[in-house]
């Protein structure tokens, strides 16, 4: 079967899935309570475009992130993601799997959800869903990254909260590389958002406030179980805006801002999610 | 010792690892998500003071035609285009939800069912919300 016929089959099977509408979050670090609708699947495509301070050159790491709902309190993420660079080459840099555990019914003040991700990958990983620890980025050439693999297992708090028309999201994270003693690593990520509709429209629009949200988000990392200072770590605050273009589509971008020194200049990010329902379920 | 894998070699096979990984996780996951219980919660009631509740847009027959965008967006995966039920979520036209008040219809689309498959809309502006009661008291089958 040719390539052609893959894609064209690929983009009928999309064409003619059964419509959802695509979940709110704008954040590209920052989770919180709202879970994939049971039975929902959102294919999404992202990368961080990453500008390093000193001489390092630029990098580009994009992401393929498939998200499931199981049932109304558990949704499961698969990701597969690379990175390439002007100087340093290319490569892919592994796979996660992630799930997220709602354990309270309904809606509250604070609503908890826990988070555990199982990370398959190398040191030249660069995506930064999130950041832990502390130390700048490795700049060495890809090729040789790559030959370090880690086994990693991290855990979230998160705790999110609808405060009338806005969001507010904290997320505490855990991370232990399995493959080496280095004990364990801390970060976090803060993110605040709302829509920017009011009155939703009787007519379909899609250039019209209803169909955008923003907002801000602040991640970093606060050190490592053997380091407990924070001189070092990296630190970021962007801005973040998603646009529901369709009802199944919906495009984010943000640009953070390195706020330490070990912290890249910049971290551009771009991200197009398709929300697919009725996927093994009648 | 066997060769070195060249580098497009080692991209595959991560690939490979990782899609039957991922085949593997999914395979043993599928019959706990369908394992989760759709029954009605008796206990899922709003409490007094969002059971009073009054529709802001009540006068304000305009937002009804968002309300019914927004039910097609947001509910009619499940609940249907008329919202007369399917297998995965109940009749919101019958009598049973119809006699609720309109504060209680905000407070279960705002709170959600999450264990039973009903997300919480908390995220949608307020307005949009109330947008969805007046739909829902407009809904065809209760226009007669």
């Amino acid at each position: 079967m040719s390539v052609r016929l893959v894609w064209l089959c690929l983009v009928l099977a999309l064409a003619n899935a059964p419509t959802a509408f695509a979940q709110e979050r704008a954040y590209f670090v920052t989770y919180d309570h709202y879970l994939e609708e049971p039975g929902n699947l959102e294919i999404a495509v992202a990368n961080t475009i990453g500008m390093p301070k000193g001489d390092h050159g630029a990098y580009w790491a994009p992401w393929l992130e498939l998200e499931y709902g199981f049932t109304g309190w558990w949704t499961a993420e698969f990701y597969l993601e690379g990175v390439t660079t002007r100087r340093d080459g290319s490569g892919l840099t592994g796979w996660r799997w992630e799930n997220r555990f709602r354990p309270l019914k309904g809606e509250h003040r604070v609503n908890p959800v826990f988070y555990i991700e199982y990370e398959n990958i190398n040191e030249a990983s660069r995506i930064q869903k999130e950041i832990v620890g502390s130390g700048s980025l490795s700049f060495e050439p890809i090729a040789d990254l790559r030959q370090e693999h880690v086994h990693e297992l991290e855990v979230k708090l998160i705790l999110s909260s609808a405060l009338a028309a806005w969001n507010l999201s904290e997320n505490l994270i855990v991370e232990k590389n399995l493959s080496r003693s280095e004990g364990f690593e801390f970060g976090y990520s803060v993110g605040l958002s709302r829509s920017l509709g009011g009155l939703a429209s009787g007519t379909s629009c899609h250039v019209c406030r209803e169909n955008f949200v923003a907002g801000i988000e602040a991640y970093g990392g606060l050190g490592t179980s053997k380091e407990r200072t924070l001189t070092d770590t990296r630190q970021f605050i962007a801005p973040v805006i998603a646009w529901h273009v369709t009802d199944r589509s919906t495009l984010k971008a943000s640009t953070a801002f390195g706020l330490t020194d070990a912290s890249d200049r910049y971290l551009v990010r771009v991200g197009w999610a398709y929300e697919l329902s009725g996927w093994g379920r009648r | 010792m066997g060769a070195p894998l060249s580098a497009r070699a080692g991209a595959v096979l991560v690939v490979a690892r990782a899609m039957i990984g991922a085949t593997i996780i999914v395979g043993v996951s599928l019959p706990v998500g369908f394992a989760q219980v759709r029954d009605r919660d008796p206990s899922w009631a709003a409490p007094p003071e969002a059971r009073a509740k009054v529709n802001p847009l009540l006068d304000r027959p305009e937002a009804v035609a968002g309300g019914g965008k927004l039910f097609q967006q947001r509910c009619a995966t499940c609940h249907g285009d008329e919202g007369r039920g399917t297998l995965k979520a109940p009749d919101l036209t019958g009598r049973e939800v119809q006699a609720q008040t309109d504060g209680e219809l905000y407070w279960k689309i705002s709170t959600g069912q999450t264990h039973a498959g009903m997300p919480a809309f908390s995220f949608l502006p307020e307005q949009q919300r109330w947008q969805l009661v007046l739909h829902l008291r407009g809904a065809p089958s209760n226009q007669h």
